[in-house]
């Protein structure tokens, strides 16, 4: 006997849905191939592939600051090189399901910033959306040059036990993580080469080039002579890994707000031989850093009258300022309401039900059920304002009680969906176990319709029995092979 | 390009070859140690006179250790408050590189992000303790693997000239520094013939130019020959007049029409007057002489830096002069008064702008 391969001991958890093996501990049908070649690996040689490629992320600066002081400490965004395989026909539905949604939100945004019909239709509460916390009343009535208001789309999937895909949550404003699924892929392809090619996984090196050109899609100038750049807010930024990746893969500049300045409502970067013009800015800053005169006066951040600008439609912005109001979590309960009032249409994608604080029926049922459901604040993300009842002391449900009878606009709740989970490596064990893993899809989009990233960021639970996948929580990262549809 | 990005640029050039510089400095010294017979402390000190931290290093350690060989090494080596040690230019120099990701090669950050994390790993702390020779070796290799990267790799373009202008110019000070440590060296009673040479030697190889001066003097060494060589030779990459007249042609790379008024002209200016005076000088052995023509190389090229930084930067704007600090202010000064190559301070690049406590907390987190 031979030592232990990789998936010997590997069983899912009952009643959860694994994203590779069967309840009966066989491969599913797609991710056959995959695990036919990982298992060829026995634990020790998985172990030093998976070394190598962390000590290969570190040394080209893959990585993430964990306090976002410049001498704070740096880390790797931890990998499991196990991918994470969906199949061809799957994500075609994935897809489709994406590129209706983003196409409901972009209408939604567009009628909240202008005729507000939605509102006066009855279909959305008024108040819900006027009082959001990310509402830009100041906004309404600017046109965005380019007219798409959502270029750039993240939008979280977790799939339950019936192996169901359901939308958890929606990211409109500056999605980060997609240098992570590049990165992954670069560095499992070095590894797991034949992998790849066998089980016919689709490529996202592509990524950058389609966002060079939905950025260009949106210039207010002719698309040739467009000068677009990446403005990111420095390098203590604890996502400006990412903003250099794109800069680089793209081959735009990056700048900080202070290379920015505005006058006759134009934009321009100084460079070494005078100002010059600027058409079309992917902006990696908050809505409220974006323009002192604008947002805060009593900032010096940002760049001043660059809304000026935007409202002449001299330059445009990626994502429009103001998407925020869309992601909003308690207004996510009504996104499937929204593709019926504007496309007409059923929901692809599924959602979680969803609890809204403001209903009193809701406000009733989540106060008397706090133990069983997870509470999130609803202008929050990255994991934080969270209340996991299951796994909380009295006094943390405590706490949180006392925080939605004061707030209830500020809370939503949801039953724990048992996140399916997919074979990651356990380093300690040197064994595989199920862990629990979400995906988020990134979303293009210019006037002539979407494009989504083969596959996206699959993030993972590295504890055992964790629900938390926030790279600020110990979550790490899968690479995620869509594999190509044969019936194409 | 972006006058921010430039100003990286040609300071990313400057800490990576200071970093080389000091690595090499350091290593020469320590062999001088068993091929001369000099004592120690002798050979120590001359090294933090010329470094230009003579002043903060008595401060810290007194009079009586600046001869003091390990207690140097460690100085120059790591310490943080040490503006021009290993550890300080390295740390600089990966700061500039992570704001120029987007602006270097993958394959030169790479190097330098390896650099700086095993120069801050046990690694480094292990080698530095068990074999000091293959540690300098390791990092003088590294910065030198950089900039060769840089040369092989990058768009040769307006970036990579602002970089090995950078490059150039820091090389005139530590050519001139190192070649200026004879004077304070030769002020020794034990000094006779086999230490001189011995010496001129060790300086020759501080700045990689033992076998190309070996070619053309053919073992003919001489007090005069060796300084020659280093001021004046036209071909060795690392003389005085090769990296003055390389500055030269590099800034008409970046400002093509430097040589008349306008843009980058300043630099230029000076740079020309300088090079115009460096060839009219002759060739001497006399150290006051020599003290003296490297005391002014030294002075007129800080000046050129701080021209290329306005050239950059424009002048500097209202909020930096007032978020400046005392301590700056004071280092700034000290740049244009000191009026002598040795212990004229190195200087660093200006902290564009106050820290932001505003954003700095906020990560961002969709």
């Amino acid at each position: 006997m031979g030592p232990p391969l990789l998936f010997d001991t590997y069983k899912p958890i009952a009643g959860t849905f694994d994203e590779m093996i069967d309840a009966e501990g066989t491969p599913r049908a797609h991710a056959r191939r995959a695990t036919k070649i990982l298992d060829g690996l026995s634990p020790k040689e998985f172990a030093q592939a998976q070394s190598l490629a962390e000590l290969s992320l570190y040394s080209q600066g893959v990585t993430f600051s964990v306090y976002s002081d410049q001498r704070g400490t740096e880390k790797i965004f931890p990998i499991c090189l196990v991918p994470r395989v969906i199949s061809g026909a799957e994500w075609n539905r994935v897809e489709k399901g994406l590129a209706q949604r983003i196409a409901a939100l972009c209408a939604f945004l567009d009628d909240i910033y202008g005729p507000q019909k939605i509102l006066t239709s009855g279909t959305v509460p008024a108040d819900l959306i006027l009082g959001a916390k990310f509402y830009l009343p100041k906004v309404r009535g600017i046109r965005p040059p380019g007219g798409v208001r959502i270029p750039i789309a993240g939008i979280d999937l977790i799939r339950s036990p019936d192996g169901v895909f359901r939308v958890l949550e929606d990211n409109l404003r500056t999605p980060s993580g997609v240098s992570y699924v590049v990165e992954n892929r670069l560095v499992t392809k070095r590894i797991f080469q034949s992998a790849i090619e066998e089980s016919s996984v689709r490529p996202v090196e592509q990524y950058p080039m389609h966002l060079a050109e939905t950025l260009r899609a949106i210039s207010p100038v002719d698309p040739a002579e467009t000068r677009m750049v990446l403005l990111t807010p420095g390098s203590f930024n604890s996502a400006y890994f990412e903003h250099t990746f794109l800069a680089r893969t793209m081959g735009v500049e990056l700048v900080e707000p202070s290379d920015l300045f505005v006058e006759d409502d134009t934009v321009f970067v100084r460079t070494i031989r005078g100002p010059e013009r600027v058409h079309v800015i992917y902006r990696r800053i908050d809505d409220a850093y974006l323009d002192p005169e604008f947002f805060r006066p009593d900032s010096l951040l940002g760049v001043p009258g660059l809304m000026r600008a935007y409202a002449a439609g001299t330059v445009a912005l990626a994502n429009a300022p103001g998407n925020g109001v869309a992601d909003d979590k308690a207004v996510y309960p009504f996104v499937p309401d929204m593709i019926r009032y504007y496309l007409g249409e059923e929901a692809i994608l599924a959602q979680v039900d969803t609890y809204v604080c403001t209903r009193p029926d809701d406000l009733k049922y989540v106060l008397e059920n706090l133990s069983q459901l997870v509470v999130k604040a609803v202008d929050e993300a990255g994991g934080y304002g969270m209340l996991m009842g299951p796994q909380a002391s009295a006094a943390e449900i405590e706490e949180f009680r006392k925080r939605i009878i004061a707030e209830p606009r500020r809370y939503i709740a949801q039953h724990r969906v048992e996140l399916s989970t997919c074979p990651t490596w356990v380093p300690g064990a040197e064994k595989l176990a199920p862990r629990r893993v979400d995906l988020r899809p990134f979303i293009l989009t210019q006037p002539s319709g979407s494009w989504v990233l083969p596959g996206g960021l699959t993030r993972v639970a590295l504890v055992e029995g964790s629900y938390v996948v926030n790279s600020s929580q110990g979550g790490g990262s899968k690479d995620t092979w869509v594999q190509k549809d044969k019936s194409l | 390009m972006i006058s921010r990005v430039a100003d990286h640029c040609f300071w990313f050039g400057r800490y990576m070859d200071r970093a080389e510089s000091t690595a090499r400095l350091l290593q020469v010294t320590r062999t001088l140690v068993f091929d001369a017979d000099i004592p120690v402390t002798q050979c120590w000190k001359p090294l933090v006179i010329v470094a230009g931290v003579e002043e903060k290093f008595i401060e810290r350690f007194g009079q009586d250790n600046i001869g003091n060989g390990e207690l140097v090494q460690n100085y120059m080596t790591w310490e943080p408050e040490n503006p021009i040690s290993l550890r300080t230019s390295v740390r600089a120099a990966r700061e500039s590189a992570r704001v120029l990701r987007d602006v270097l090669s993958l394959e030169s950050w790479e190097e330098v992000n390896e650099l700086y994390h095993w120069l801050g790993g046990d690694e480094a702390q292990v080698l530095y303790r068990q074999n000091r020779e293959q540690f300098y070796r390791r990092v003088r290799k590294s910065t030198q693997l950089v900039l060769g990267l840089v040369r092989s790799t990058m768009l040769h373009d307006t970036p990579m000239s602002l970089l090995w202008a950078g490059a150039m110019l820091e090389r005139v000070g530590q050519t001139a520094r190192i070649l200026d440590m004879h004077p304070h060296t030769m002020t020794l009673e034990s000094a006779h013939q086999i230490v001189e040479v011995a010496l001129w030697l060790s300086l020759l190889r501080a700045c990689s130019g033992y076998e190309a001066f070996m070619k053309k003097v053919q073992g003919r060494v001489s007090a005069q020959a060796v300084a020659s060589f280093l001021v004046f030779d036209r071909r060795f990459p690392r003389s005085l007049r090769y990296c003055l007249l390389s500055a030269k042609q590099i800034l008409l790379h970046i400002w093509p029409e430097a040589d008349r008024p306008g843009p980058g002209h300043a630099p230029y200016a000076r740079l020309d007057a300088l090079t115009t005076w460096l060839d009219k000088q002759e060739a001497t052995s006399t150290p006051s002489i020599i003290h003296a023509l490297l005391t002014r190389v030294v002075d007129d090229t800080a000046l050129i830096c701080s021209d290329i930084g306005r050239e950059i930067l424009g002048p500097p704007q209202p909020e930096e002069k007032a978020a400046a600090t005392p301590a700056a202010q004071t280092q700034s000064q000290s740049q244009t008064q000191s009026p002598t190559a040795d212990g004229a301070p190195l200087e660093t690049r200006r902290p564009p702008k106050p820290e932001k406590p505003e954003t700095a907390g906020k990560a961002e987190v969709q």
